[in-house]
């Protein structure tokens, strides 16, 4: 049997787990993989292989700034708190949403509304992490973020381009943490132009010259002694210019899609990231985050919140529908949510504020069963009164949908294992 | 080489130094060479008989190279290299350490490396605020040689706008948590990681869950909070030592007050208010009663930590530094000590942190101490594999972003403000300036060890394809390679000029061999001159510190 590692996966232990990373591989090259070396972290590696065959993907829409609950999914005509957002009916009888997201209401059996979402952490960054890692952020431990986590799982470490993209940057986002800058997110800020850096200033002809006289003076470097670090730039620079050359790198540019397909995304900056997400995935990339931002309404609350669906809500919905047409809906989990909710009580300004202890969250695709709500909020928004579903249950899900098991545990850089998820349960009637 | 002696150019900084120190005749002291070959005997007594040659001694230009880079953070010019090469004194590494620990640049250098120990583990991500400040306060304290007690003491005992006093930094960055402010004060000043006790009494550690709460009942009474009638937005470490009704902690869990001592949480009831935690100093046991006002704890507490009888401020300096001078620590990860850790050369590491302590922490005497060792002067290998012996080469270190942002400049001729242009092109939003811009690409925590820090692709993308690098190697510029090969119309003497700019050294046969051919193979001077200057720039080389 032979095993692909994973060569950003070698995670390093240091003396107080016995094996540091050059031991470990080279334990696992001595003893083969059926011995009994396999304790803790590559029987993921065998795993993860046969994921890749699946196709598992993710596209995780974070409205950043924190969306507010009564003006998107769990609106409260009835109550002063409610305010003048209305409920419309969706395409699954007996739910209803905000007025504010109408071409969502039309492919809401495909979408499974979380509206008991809760967490303690109301400041931005903080709370941002928290949802993106299942942890708040210590000095100590530098945690993955769940792109990363999920593309060190589930992709494969041959593929040309990167495993996991992000759409603009956001504050708390994290990145690759204890998994090494391998993990780390490949950052587009532009989703409508080719992503920066990547095309080549002269003719393909001398760019291969250039590399190749790099390629000779390097190996005449590495015999006078820094062989590894030779190796290893050798390495990163094959598979950066594998990438800028490879006929996928397409895949970044939305301009190739058809003007029918283009307008049913709609114009915003969020529908080229939608847009551009789907194309991705549909190249092979297992993450891509794709944020909007601008959600922080602590004044004039229902205007701009009205405006900001509006900008999320045609992409959102033609991004399901595409994905469904293509068939790719089924082993690609759509996740569309922010930092926390906002604040029952209208403010002075008609703005709302930070409230963490009970928002709404939307999963699609990846096995989730569409047209289904979990939760349910008092009539005034102030607390959850059915099924709480907290941060780490969240995670928890998102990795079942992806097949990732949450309680995989990295190391961090002192040797202390850390789990994927720390605690919190599967959704499990997402998926029923 | 006659060629170079015959330009017109300004003195060099190592040409003017050698002349004023022949003058002076002054040596690098007494003690730090005494120390250095002591370092070096117990080194050596330490592996008998060794099972692996040692590297040899690094050769002159390397030497010139890595020092430069170590001490200012900048690749040495071309005249620096020509000027050091033909000094003949046998006191010239010496003399080359203390020129440069005496140019600004040191502090500068210095200071950026600890702002990164700092800010890379920032919780608040506002810290970056006080980021100038810090920079500018902790490169007056290394270029004024305070000690290292009196630099980790002004982090301890800080208050005050983060815009103006940059020792707030180390608060500012964990928002003035207690637990968090503790655990890195532990973690940085004492190499010792006692927050992995913070929740539970660690297996392996002999540190209890209620010693990191001792330690933090220093802190309670410090707070961050923000000033928004400031011209520019700020926060401002502040301190309570009065008792108020209310907790005030809103929605958004943020701490604008401290309180007046420090709880440990109940781990089977969160919401129960906890045990009263008396301020205890857990190396010494040392302890404060409750009730003491916060300029007493924290002033007391850095009392403590850099007296001489906690042998951890002193370790954990000397490890750190140590470990980028030579490119490995006797503790890995470098901020990971302690009694219940295994050090590679104990009885090394013992002595050099205890003449440090004599020394009263001088910064200076250090650097100039490890780098007129043996151990620092050897040629660099990859690092070792675990099994090996230790510290017989030096090793290959990754440049730092502000490290490589300073070496692109000089070896393309660029100004500074030239990244700022394409900055749109470099693809980050934060930053700002076009080195904080550079450092967000190719910053890394200084902290995290050395094996783990790999390149990743973007950078890669950058240096191979940046607009400003690739306008940086035109041939059509005025300066930068356009000048140099106008001034060296030959192909060999501009290929040699072009070594000693980019990589401070000239070209081995075989390297001046590849190149010629390529030279002659692409046939247009310029074009294979760019070339060369591009594959030069991106070469394993440029990026690392031999």
């Amino acid at each position: 049997m032979t095993v692909t590692f994973h060569h950003q996966a070698e995670v390093a232990v240091n003396r107080h787990n016995v094996v540091r990373r050059r031991d470990f591989l080279r334990t696992i090259a001595c003893t083969g993989v059926a011995a009994g070396a396999t304790g803790w972290s590559d029987m993921l590696t065998l795993q993860a292989a046969e994921l890749r065959k699946q196709g598992k993907a993710c596209i995780l829409l974070w409205l950043a700034g924190a969306p507010s609950q009564f003006e998107t999914f769990d609106p409260k005509p009835g109550h002063a708190n409610g305010g003048e957002t209305k409920a419309i009916a969706t395409s699954v009888s007996g739910i209803q949403i905000a007025h504010t997201l109408p071409h969502t209401a039309n492919v809401m059996d495909k979408v499974c509304l979380i509206r008991s979402m809760n967490s303690r952490e109301g400041a931005h960054a903080r709370a941002s992490y928290l949802m993106h890692t299942g942890y708040l952020p210590t000095a100590s431990v530098k945690y993955p973020t769940l792109g990363s986590n999920v593309a060190h799982q589930v992709a494969d470490p041959d593929f040309d381009l990167p495993s996991f993209v992000r759409v603009g940057g956001i504050r708390g986002g994290a990145d690759g943490g204890l998994l090494g800058v391998g993990f780390n997110p490949f950052v587009l800020n532009d989703p409508s132009r080719p992503p920066e850096n990547t095309a080549i200033t002269t003719t393909s002809d001398r760019y291969q010259r250039r590399l190749g006289l790099l390629g000779r003076l390097d190996h005449e470097y590495a015999t006078n002694g820094p062989q590894q670090e030779v190796k290893n730039q050798g390495e990163l620079y094959e598979k950066a210019a594998k990438m800028v050359l490879s006929p996928r790198m397409d895949a970044f540019d939305i301009q190739e899609e058809s003007e029918a397909t283009r307008q049913a995304y709609g114009e915003s900056q969020f529908a080229s990231g939608c847009l551009l997400a789907r194309r991705l995935v549909e190249s092979g990339v297992t993450f891509v985050e794709v944020n909007s931002t601008g959600w922080d309404t602590h004044a004039d609350n229902a205007e701009r919140t009205t405006e900001l669906c509006a900008s999320i809500d045609q992409p959102y919905a033609a991004l399901l529908r595409d994905l469904e047409e293509r068939g790719m809906l089924q082993n690609t989990m759509v996740v569309l949510m922010g930092e926390f909710g906002r604040t029952p009580k209208i403010n002075a300004r008609n703005g709302r504020d930070h409230y963490p202890r009970a928002f709404s969250a939307a999963l699609a695709g990846g096995g989730v069963r569409g047209g289904q709500v979990i939760g349910q909020t008092s009539p005034d928004g102030a607390s959850i009164t059915d099924r709480p579903v907290g941060v780490t249950d969240m995670l928890r899900t998102i990795c079942h949908g992806l097949g990732v098991n949450a309680d995989h545990e990295n190391m961090s850089s002192i040797g202390r294992p850390i789990k994927i998820v720390d605690g919190g349960d599967v959704v499990t009637e997402a998926f029923a | 080489m006659s060629s170079l002696l015959q330009r017109d150019r300004r003195l060099s900084r190592v040409a003017c130094t050698l002349l004023m120190l022949v003058a002076s005749a002054a040596v690098a002291e007494d003690s730090a060479l005494k120390t250095a070959t002591e370092v070096d005997r117990l080194l050596a007594a330490r592996v008998a008989p060794p099972p692996a040659p040692s590297a040899g001694r690094v050769d002159d230009p390397t030497f010139l190279r890595r020092t430069f880079l170590d001490l200012v953070g900048e690749l040495p010019t071309a005249d620096d290299v020509l000027a050091f090469s033909l000094d003949d004194s046998p006191e010239k590494r010496n003399k080359l350490v203390e020129t440069l620990l005496a140019d600004s640049a040191f502090g500068e250098n210095w200071g950026r490396y600890w702002r990164d120990v700092i800010l890379y583990r920032r919780t608040e991500e506002r810290a970056l605020i006080s980021r100038v400040a810090l920079t500018d306060f902790l490169a007056k304290q290394f270029n004024d040689n305070a000690s290292w007690a009196e630099i980790a003491t002004s982090f301890m005992t800080a208050t005050g706008n983060i815009r103006e006093n940059g020792a707030t930094a180390l608060i500012m960055a964990q928002s003035g948590m207690p637990e968090d402010v503790t655990a890195e004060v532990s973690r940085i000043f004492l190499g010792i990681q006692i927050q992995c006790a913070q929740c539970h009494d660690h297996p392996t550690d002999r540190w209890k869950r209620e010693q990191f709460h001792q330690l933090a009942a220093f802190f309670p009474r410090i707070a961050i909070r923000p000033d928004r009638n400031a011209e520019q937005p700020t926060f401002h470490v502040v301190v309570n030592d009065q008792p108020f009704r209310f907790q005030r902690r809103n929605n958004n869990n943020n701490r604008y007050r401290g309180t007046l001592e420090h709880r440990m949480p109940d781990l089977a009831d969160p919401s129960a208010e906890g045990q009263l935690m008396q301020p205890v100093f857990f190396v010494t046991g040392s302890t404060l009663p409750s009730g003491t006002r916060d300029a007493d704890r924290r002033n007391t507490l850095a009392e403590w930590i850099t007296a001489p009888d906690n042998p951890w401020f002193a370790k954990a300096y000397v490890n750190r530094i140590w470990s980028e001078l030579v490119g490995e620590g006797f503790y890995e990860p470098i901020d990971d000590l302690g009694p219940d850790r295994e050090c590679s050369a104990p009885e090394t590491l013992d002595y050099l942190a205890q003449r440090f302590a004599d020394s009263g922490y001088d910064t200076k005497w250090l650097f100039r101490t490890i780098m007129a060792t043996d151990a620092y002067q050897l040629e660099s290998r990859s690092r070792r594999d675990y099994d090996e012996v230790p510290f017989r080469a030096n090793c290959p270190q990754r440049l730092r972003g502000d490290q490589l942002f300073d070496a692109l400049l000089s070896a393309l001729d660029l100004e500074s403000r030239t990244p700022q242009r394409s900055r749109g092109a470099m693809g980050y939003r934060r930053g700002g300036d076009p080195r904080s811009t550079f450092n967000l690409a190719f910053g890394y925590d200084p902290s995290d060890p050395r094996v783990e820090i790999g390149g990743s692709i973007q950078q890669a993308l950058v240096m191979m394809n940046a607009p400003f690098i690739n306008q940086g190697i035109s041939a059509r510029r005025p300066d930068g390679l356009g000048a140099l090969l106008q001034a060296n119309p030959q192909d060999e003497e501009a290929l040699v000029e072009l070594y000693l700019k980019v990589l401070a050294r000239g070209p081995s046969p075989t390297e001046k061999q590849t190149c010629l051919d390529y030279i002659r193979q692409v046939g247009e001077r310029h074009e294979a001159f760019e070339d060369i200057t591009w594959s030069l720039i991106n070469s394993t080389e440029f990026i690392h510190r031999n």
